[in-house]
């Protein structure tokens, strides 16, 4: 197929200008992070590490980073069985009111994150869990619970129920059936699902906010406080912890599923 | 046969009892109640948000008495006719319907690009490198981001501090609401291509060749082939992008600094500034009643697009 000039310059410009916008950020925290200075300028102070150095020192910020882990593994252990079977179940059972239950469980992206984070604070409230860490864990798992599902049934559109049944005319009974064919047909979605859980969990901000209170805050709410005020380097050498979680997810996910699977049309 | 009884391997064993188990839990004659059970944990967890909009409803409909800060037992909709009222609140519900109908459009002509190439080019180390830079800020989480914009368009920023060196006054470009505006496009991007490419892909390229073929030129071809083609892709992102950035709290906050507060920041003002929990939860009902009433509006017109779960997909 021939690209006309063009269209190559059309497309182009506006995905440089898109490619820029994204990734300017980053590159930015990055850059600071490493700063000698005291406070960020440009062109910066010469390099250092003394911010890294700093951060590791502190221990408000490693506690705040520890609690932030232990919220997103909370949300992942859940999001896993119960998103894997429900994915697997709208994929391949024809369920009564299937169009119903498609829009109940696509609540959590209808309903606004701080209406869903106001609801939950209350009722949280109310049978007093606040001041821990696993409500926080469950709201994240909530609240992002439909990018598990859709993961899940992506690749479980993909399995043959003919397997199944041939499985299970050999004689497995249907737990075996279930592990030894439907799970493994359902693994690339199942990792994809619980890897996007973890890392949203783990940037989650406002449900955080909502959840949290000054003694358990997590570590984007941390930042978050820490920006009205004043900026230095030492927010910059935080953030890049999160740049540093966001690569690692990044490589995991295109060695284990490849990054293509996000192209895929369902 | 004894022989064989001892090689019988423990793992066949743990098999056995848990098919046991199972069995006697959940009787094959309960088979075709299998799908909803399946289902059921997930139903349960969203369920936890129904309760807490019940509870939004319900403290709602309670006034704050400014005396004693204690809530009205009664049921009275007064925090409604106030949140509809109050010139605050239509000012701050304006400005947040107005960006979230900036930003879908200029989020979608940024985003059908870098999908289309990402879908259509011959060189996979080029998607790659498209899928990595939209990953890499998805990621990331919009505090970070936005704290990054922070340091670049600052008053103190890289950009005012470049065009010191050039001896231009410095200009103030965030606490703005351009600056708001620019924040949720970079915030939406990644959700919006995610959301356009597997409509793209679904589109096989023979269609692009056979429509040049026939004289229309890439531009024709874009209006009248991929466009319409794309249709689910543009409703999903569509909505995600317009429900996402009409409810944001952390953009506007950060690049916004107070001043160019949305709705959503209203509501934690009311909740945490105010401690009128009352009139947060009206805010907050209202928000999500239309949102809600958005989204329906497409679904209603155009169905859920690539937003689609399970089996029957449009």
């Amino acid at each position: 197929m021939s690209y006309s000039r063009s269209k190559s310059v059309v497309l182009w410009t506006l995905v440089t200008i898109a490619l820029v916008t994204l990734s300017a950020p980053t590159i930015v925290v990055l850059g600071a992070s490493f700063t000698g200075g005291n406070i960020i300028t440009f062109p910066p102070d010469g390099l250092s590490l003394r911010w890294y150095a700093r951060i590791s020192q502190a221990s408000d910020l490693r506690n705040a980073f520890l609690r932030t882990l232990q919220v997103a593994t909370v949300c992942t252990i859940v999001a896993i069985p119960v998103g894997t079977l429900a994915g697997i179940t709208l994929a391949k059972y024809a369920v009564r009111f299937e169009k119903a239950i498609q829009v109940y469980l696509l609540l959590p992206f209808t309903i606004p994150l701080i209406g869903s984070g106001i609801g939950l604070m209350l009722i949280f409230g109310k049978a007093g869990f606040l001041g821990q860490l696993w409500p926080v864990g469950i709201a994240c798992c909530v609240i992002n619970l439909p990018f598990m599902i859709w993961a899940v049934t992506a690749s479980a559109t993909g399995l043959d129920p003919d397997l199944e049944l041939a499985a299970a005319n050999c004689g497995a009974p249907p737990l075996q059936v279930f592990f030894s064919v439907t799970l493994p047909a359902v693994m690339p979605g199942v990792i994809t699902g619980s890897l996007l859980m973890f890392i949203l969990a783990l940037n989650e901000f406002l449900v955080s906010l909502l959840l949290v209170d000054a003694r358990i805050v997590t570590l984007p709410v941390l930042i978050y406080n820490s920006i009205r005020s004043i900026i230095t380097p030492d927010l910059a050498a935080i953030s890049v912890v999160f740049i540093a979680c966001s690569a690692v997810a990044i490589f995991l996910l295109d060695r284990l599923v490849g990054l293509d699977i996000f192209l895929k049309s369902k | 046969m004894r022989a064989a009884r001892t090689a019988y391997p423990l793992k066949w064993r743990i098999m056995d009892a848990l098919e046991g188990v199972a069995a006697a839990i959940w009787p094959a004659r309960f088979r075709r109640a299998t799908p909803y059970l399946m289902l059921l944990p997930a139903v349960l967890l969203v369920g936890l948000l129904v309760l807490g909009l019940i509870q939004i409803a319900d403290a709602s409909l309670r006034t704050l008495d400014t005396t004693t800060f204690q809530f009205s037992d009664d049921y009275s909709i007064a925090n409604f006719q106030r949140a509809l009222t109050e010139p605050l609140f239509l000012v701050v519900a304006r400005r947040s319907l107005i960006a979230a109908l900036i930003v879908t459009a200029v989020t979608l002509v940024f985003a059908f690009p870098y999908a289309y190439l990402m879908v259509r080019t011959a060189s996979p180390r080029l998607r790659k490198f498209l899928l990595i830079a939209l990953f890499l800020p998805f990621f990331i989480g919009q505090v970070v981001r936005a704290y990054g914009w922070l340091i670049i368009l600052g008053n103190q920023g890289m950009v005012n501090e470049a065009l010191g060196l050039v001896v231009v006054a410095p200009m103030r470009l965030i606490y703005n609401y351009p600056a708001v505006l620019f924040g949720l496009v970079q915030y939406m991007l990644p959700f919006a291509v995610l959301m356009l490419a597997p409509a793209l892909t679904a589109i096989p390229e023979e269609l692009e060749a056979a429509a040049g073929s026939l004289g229309a030129n890439w531009v024709r071809t874009f209006i009248h082939v991929v466009l319409p083609l794309a249709r689910p892709g543009f409703i999903g992102a569509g909505v995600v992008v317009l429900t996402l950035s009409l409810t944001d709290f952390a953009v506007p906050a950060i690049l916004g600094g107070g001043s160019q507060d949305f709705t959503a920041n209203a509501i934690y003002d009311q909740f945490f500034r105010t401690s009128d929990q009352g009139l947060g939860a009206t805010l907050a009902l209202m928000l999500v009643a239309l949102g809600s009433i958005l989204v329906g509006l497409v679904f209603a017109l155009f169905g859920a697009g690539t937003l689609a779960m399970g089996r029957s997909r449009a």
